[in-house]
């Protein structure tokens, strides 16, 4: 316990906690979305697809970020494009994208030896190298990203329950699940810092499911989830740093015992 | 062209990883139409995460890597089935228990599995090292004994499906109908998943545990777009499966003995399997202008 107490005074592992609060509290909320429209699956596969993105942007040396985003916007509407295909099911398209692009990636890394290093970082996270800036830019997508999914509130409700009547109310239905995609993606990016591709799909699906055992309300499910993915973040930092393991990975597990409790109070409340 | 195709596999490790792939590829492409019809892409990508924990702490204890994986998989199989159970519908009218649709449970069962791969494998050194061993597989490496293990699994798997094919093809077409004739759907289900699992299962080793979901899916998917029937679908999907295998192998040769850029084995073929999927799709929607 002490080494946790003595991580606490230093800078790394403060700029580590502010981070790890932050973007739980983004992909808690987002996960909500992520439920209300059963995109679990798709946050998978983007995990995946945005790898050649931050493989490429590793080699140009620009931000491994902004790589990652634009090749998973990309791969979005790919997906929405391939879905409409009449004999290929949704679930089929996500399939074929993800491993295609994630291929691309190991093609390109490979023929170009000595980025293993970021990668496994990329992979799964490395939430104790964060800098000031990391933090800023994920202060500001977060916010972005929260103020979209407040302003959109009802529609993007709407739009998960009953997307006929969203449409005949004369809304973009089309639009906003792209806004939708858009959205879950660059948090999935957001993400990556702190506990890598692989991982983020726990914070952005975990944490909304185990807010869902709780309440039948999206309003406050969404506040929920947020607490619930701050708090499996800086718990899981602190294990992390208590018994020297990968923190991606604590944190990943800290949430999942927060949705076995949730899950397990709920059958108890339940059957009583 | 000859040249391309057949000289490589005078060495005895190229020879091996044919073999290794061309099963694997039919395995996958049979496997993956009942995948497909069944919309259980989702499934397979899954366990090919789940199966990660099992090989790490395999690795870790240094046990043979396979029953490893094996034991994960089946976890997951068992805990989906448990999850689950009854639980389908996610909001109003929900069952007592948890609140838990298919799709999350899955991810949550993805999200823990993984997450104790990784925090296993830190606890060593070389971290970086194994962990792309364990993520990017090496097919170049498969052993005599490897590709005989691979043949007696794939060959069992394939003789499940085909006993039990009316059965598996009632069941995805039309659920309702096979609970009224009798069948036992659960068990079906759980059968199926097994099928999927071991399939990842014996393909993970080589082509490592990302890339395992485009055996699966990908050729199936361009062996639905070729033809509508069930059986021709698998012939189909096996056939590409088996000869872009072959040139993705033999590319990945050419390229980084002949032309200095290594590109890696298993992420040529998925690619090979990716450029098959995509001229299908465009050679059908240019028949259906014309």
């Amino acid at each position: 316990m002490s080494t946790v107490v003595d991580s606490f005074g230093q800078h790394f592992f403060r700029l580590a906690l502010i981070e790890a609060v932050m973007v739980g509290a983004v992909a808690g909320a987002v996960g909500v979305h992520v439920l209300l429209r059963r995109l679990p699956f798709f946050v998978v596969a983007m995990s995946h697809a945005t790898f050649p993105g931050v493989v490429f942007g590793s080699l140009l040396g620009v931000s491994l970020f902004a790589g990652g985003a634009v090749v998973g916007i990309a791969v979005a509407l790919l997906v929405v494009a391939l879905g409409s295909l009449r004999q290929i099911d949704d679930s089929s398209a996500i399939g074929i994208v993800l491993a295609g692009c994630f291929a691309v990636g190991v093609l390109v890394l490979s023929a170009q030896p000595g980025a293993s290093r970021d990668l496994s970082a990329y992979l799964v996270g490395s939430i104790v190298t964060v800098n000031t800036a990391d933090l800023v830019t994920t202060a500001i997508v977060g916010a972005v990203l929260l103020s979209v999914l407040a302003a959109f509130h009802k529609e993007l409700v709407l739009g998960a329950f009953d997307p006929g009547g969203l449409t005949a109310l004369g809304y973009p239905g089309r639009t906003l699940d792209t806004v939708v995609l858009v959205v879950v993606t660059v948090a999935l990016v957001v993400c990556v810092p702190a506990v890598g591709t692989l991982l983020a799909v726990a914070l952005l699906t975990v944490p909304a499911l185990a807010a869902r055992q709780w309440t039948d309300r999206v309003g406050p499910m969404t506040v929920l989830a947020a607490a619930l993915g701050a708090l499996s973040g800086v718990l899981g930092l602190c294990l992390s740093a208590a018994f020297d393991v990968a923190a991606g990975g604590t944190i990943a597990l800290t949430a999942t015992a927060l949705f076995v409790v949730s899950a397990g109070v709920r059958t108890a409340a339940a059957r009583s | 062209m000859r040249a391309f195709l057949f000289d490589p596999y005078r060495l005895g490790f190229m020879s091996r990883a044919r073999v290794e792939v061309v099963l694997l590829g039919t395995l996958g492409a049979v496997v993956g139409v009942h995948v497909a019809l069944r919309r259980l892409a989702f499934v397979t990508d899954a366990v090919q995460h789940t199966v990660f924990p099992g090989i790490a702490i395999a690795y870790a204890v240094g046990w043979p890597l396979l029953p490893g994986a094996a034991a994960a998989a089946a976890l997951t199989v068992g805990l989906l089935v448990m999850l689950t159970s009854g639980h389908r519908q996610f909001f109003r009218g929900a069952p007592p228990g948890p609140r838990v649709d298919f799709d999350s449970a899955l991810a949550v069962i993805i999200a823990s599995f993984f997450a104790v791969g990784v925090v296993v494998v830190s606890r060593r050194t070389g971290y970086a090292a194994d962990l792309s061993t364990l993520l990017f597989g090496r097919i170049l490496d498969v052993s005599r004994a490897e590709v005989v293990e691979t043949a007696v699994i794939g060959g069992l798997c394939l003789v499940v499906l085909a006993l039990l094919h009316k059965e598996l093809v009632l069941l995805a077409l039309d659920r309702t109908q096979a609970a009224a004739v009798g069948l036992p759907v659960r068990l079906l289900d759980a059968v199926l998943y097994a099928v999927t699992a071991a399939t990842v299962v014996v393909a993970v080793r080589a082509i490592g545990t990302v890339l395992v979901v485009a055996f699966v899916v990908t050729p199936a998917a361009t062996g639905r777009l070729l033809t509508k029937s069930i059986p021709g679908a698998m012939a189909a999907a096996a056939g590409v499966a088996a000869v872009l295998g072959w040139i993705g192998l033999s590319a990945s040769y050419e390229a980084s003995l002949n032309h200095d850029v290594r590109l890696a084995a298993g992420a040529t073929v998925v690619i090979a399997y990716t450029l098959g999927f995509a001229a299908a799709g465009a050679a059908r929607l240019l028949f259906r202008r014309a």
